[in-house]
């Protein structure tokens, strides 16, 4: 028998979307916790993967370097995790996105984090403005299908 | 053990079997075998939960349902008569969501039934498929299903009004939900998860349930983790793994096991009153723990699957037994599998270790990767004659690195000793049944391929020494091959009894040393866990 091997990504995209009810709960802890005013966005990072490997109990854990994706999903192309912080791609755009099963052994995937195509507008907007750009921004559903 | 009934045999309790589930339900076309749900008897109609906070549904499986609302969907064997009866709850784990693997802990259910447990097997689909760091979701549906049978106990029309021993519940997970009880067994103290209170105020807990243990089969590791850090089961654990598993195929459960109720360094003598238990099963795989798995290993490498069936049911069986019916004299099952050998399927081989709530340490081997040391407060020295002993974070079972220290001790001469000698005066062997000592072998090339290794003890008091064969005790097996990847490296408990010591004149008063003494095998390389005097 052979080990399973690592998913193969064959692209990335980061996509604005709308916070659903948890997300919003999960942006306001995040910005108290941190002191920070983030914005009501999610960017949905979609992992395509050339193929997916069937459910098992084991993972392929997803690291952007050192990093750990503490949970990723299953869509129609392959995988995708949710970022509320904005902060997040300004400190790893550009790292290699890698999987590993163990936290020692690392399969790097030659494939790095792209920055999000967000509305900055609406990233950055605060208050009423920001909530009528925010519906403006398609729903996680569309954005995954 | 003429007395005891094998537990794996049906008892004479009757029951009936109920599905539950929460209306209105429809489930489509592609996922035909979830319609059972649909239509739940009248009476074990359910509510739904908001999970997330937690997790996703995968968006590959067109659920009728969201995150939001998600069904408390199951099936519970509920055993006639007044009660109140114990409760067990199954989850499965991480597998095709297209596939319903809830039905397939529903030889476990009927088997605790008849013996006079509510036995139940939950629906945790909806969190399956290509996913991962989704664990803290299973634990809080497996804490919302048990919440549900709390509410029916407090529902003075529902059938199981009062007839719920709440007091008495295990909990048991496979795979990914093998980890997940660990997590239950965590969220279930606390008042809140994060920002998403615990206390009812948003649908989910309170919790608090007196969970007698929680029991984790094939499980994963540390997919998901707490802020607060890897988890740590805080009620008692039992860990069942097969040692030809190839999915959860580096026993990642071991370090759950290793993490709970272990030493307290600033307080090496408290023990928080729980046990442990573990039982690694040669040749058995990770999917025929579940009847509707199919196997994941080609024909001919794992037991049959009504072999790996019968060993769920007599060590699962004796542990409901143990904690839930208190029938302590199953808890010999948990300590020493030997006890079982009489029900388990001819010619399995196992490995089992044991920790005892009421246990000093002897020799823990936490203090440091520093030469090896007597634990405190027992006081002594170790002395090493032609043996390397060496302390060392080794990956004994693959995967994550280890936090655990173990001994290494390496010998090449016939004779060769590790001799520990102790002040009797802090040693209180005379309180306890047993002395018992976690040792095993690896594939290394000093250990012959395929023989069992083999040592003496040697205990003294005083010029008394009794000197016990280690392969009197247990079976040091020679690791099986794994499907893939390094052999894992899995500890026996050996279980001494203080009484054989005593009729060999040693005097547990005055107990002075133990040595480890490399007589029987002219080479070796065994890894030592802990020694302890224990019940």
């Amino acid at each position: 028998m052979q080990p399973p091997q690592p998913p193969k990504i064959s692209a990335v995209e980061v996509v604005a979307a709308q916070p659903t009810e948890a997300d919003s709960a999960a942006i306001a802890h995040l910005s108290a916790e941190s002191n920070r005013s983030l914005p009501q966005v999610v960017y949905v990072v979609k992992v395509h993967l050339k193929t997916k490997p069937p459910a098992t109990s084991m993972a392929w854990a997803l690291y952007v370097n050192d990093v750990l994706i503490p949970k990723y999903w299953e869509y129609a192309d392959g995988i995708y995790f949710n970022v509320m912080d904005p902060q997040f791609f300004a400190d790893h755009k550009g790292k290699r996105l890698r999987f590993s099963q163990n936290g020692v052994d690392f399969y790097d995937t030659g494939i790095k984090l792209p920055a999000p195509i967000a509305p900055a507008a609406a990233s950055r907007s605060k208050g009423k403005a920001a909530k009528s750009k925010t519906t403006r921004l398609p729903l996680q559903a569309d954005v995954l299908k | 053990m003429p007395s005891l009934k094998n537990p794996a045999i049906a008892g004479d309790v009757q029951f009936d079997t109920f599905i539950y589930g929460a209306p209105p339900l429809a489930y489509p076309a592609l996922l035909s075998q979830y319609t059972i749900y649909n239509t739940p008897d009248p009476a074990y109609v359910t509510g739904r939960i908001n999970v997330s906070a937690f997790a996703n549904l995968g968006a590959s499986t067109p659920w009728p349902f969201f995150n939001t609302n998600v069904p408390l969907n199951g099936h519970v064997c509920v055993p006639r008569g007044r009660g109140p009866f114990p409760l067990a709850v199954f989850a499965h784990g991480n597998h095709n969501p297209f596939e319903n693997s809830t039905p397939g802990y529903l030889y476990l259910c009927q088997l605790l039934a008849s013996h006079g447990i509510i036995a139940a097997t939950i629906d945790v689909n909806f969190l399956n498929g290509f996913n991962f760091g989704e664990n803290d979701g299973r634990a809080i549906v497996h804490l919302e299903h048990l919440k549900q049978f709390r509410t029916w106990n407090n529902t003075a029309t529902h059938p199981l009004d009062g007839k719920v021993d709440l007091n008495r519940i295990l909990i048991v997970g496979h795979s990914r939900g093998g980890e997940a009880v660990g997590h239950a067994s965590f969220f279930n103290r606390l008042a809140s998860i994060g920002a998403v209170p615990l206390d009812g105020s948003v649908g989910l807990g309170p919790y608090r349930f007196g969970l007698s243990a929680v029991a984790a089969i094939a499980p994963t590791d540390r997919q998901f983790t707490p802020v607060s850090g890897p988890t740590v089961v805080p009620d008692s654990y039992y860990l069942i793994h097969g040692s030809k598993d190839s999915d959860v195929f580096t026993f990642e459960g071991y370090h759950t096991y290793e993490r709970a109720h272990a030493v307290d360094l600033a307080n090496p003598t408290v023990s928080d009153g729980k046990f442990k238990a573990m039982l690694w099963v040669h040749k058995a795989n990770h999917n025929q723990f579940n009847s509707i798995w199919a196997s994941e290993t080609p024909p001919g490498v794992a037991m049959p699957r009504a072999s790996q069936a019968e060993i769920a049911k007599v060590h699962l069986g004796a542990l409901a037994q143990a904690v839930l019916l208190d029938r302590a004299e199953y808890v010999d099952v948990l300590r020493d599998h030997g006890a079982a050998v009489a029900w388990d399927p001819a010619g399995t081989e196992f490995v089992s270790q044991y920790q005892d709530p009421e246990r000093i340490f002897v020799q823990h081997n936490q203090e440091g990767l520093a030469p090896p040391v007597v634990s405190l407060p027992v006081q002594g020295t170790v002395a090493a004659d032609s043996v390397v002993a060496a302390r060392q974070l080794t990956a004994l079972v693959g995967g994550a690195a280890t936090t655990t220290i173990t001994l290494r001790l390496v010998w090449s001469v016939l004779g060769s000793r590790l001799l520990l000698r102790a002040d009797p005066a802090t040693l209180p062997a005379e309180r306890y049944k047993t002395l018992a000592l976690r040792v095993g072998q690896s594939t290394e090339a000093n250990n012959a391929a395929n023989r069992d290794q083999d040592f003496t003890l040697e205990v003294s008091s005083g010029s008394r020494t009794a000197a016990i064969p280690a392969s009197s005790l247990h079976r040091l097996l020679y690791p099986d091959p794994p499907p893939f990847g390094p052999a894992k490296i899995v500890m026996q408990t050996l279980r001494l009894p203080v009484e054989r010591l005593v009729e060999r004149g040693v005097d547990p008063n005055d107990l002075r040393s133990i040595a480890l003494v490399f007589d029987r095998r002219a080479t070796g390389t065994v890894y030592v866990g802990d020694l302890q005097c224990s019940n």
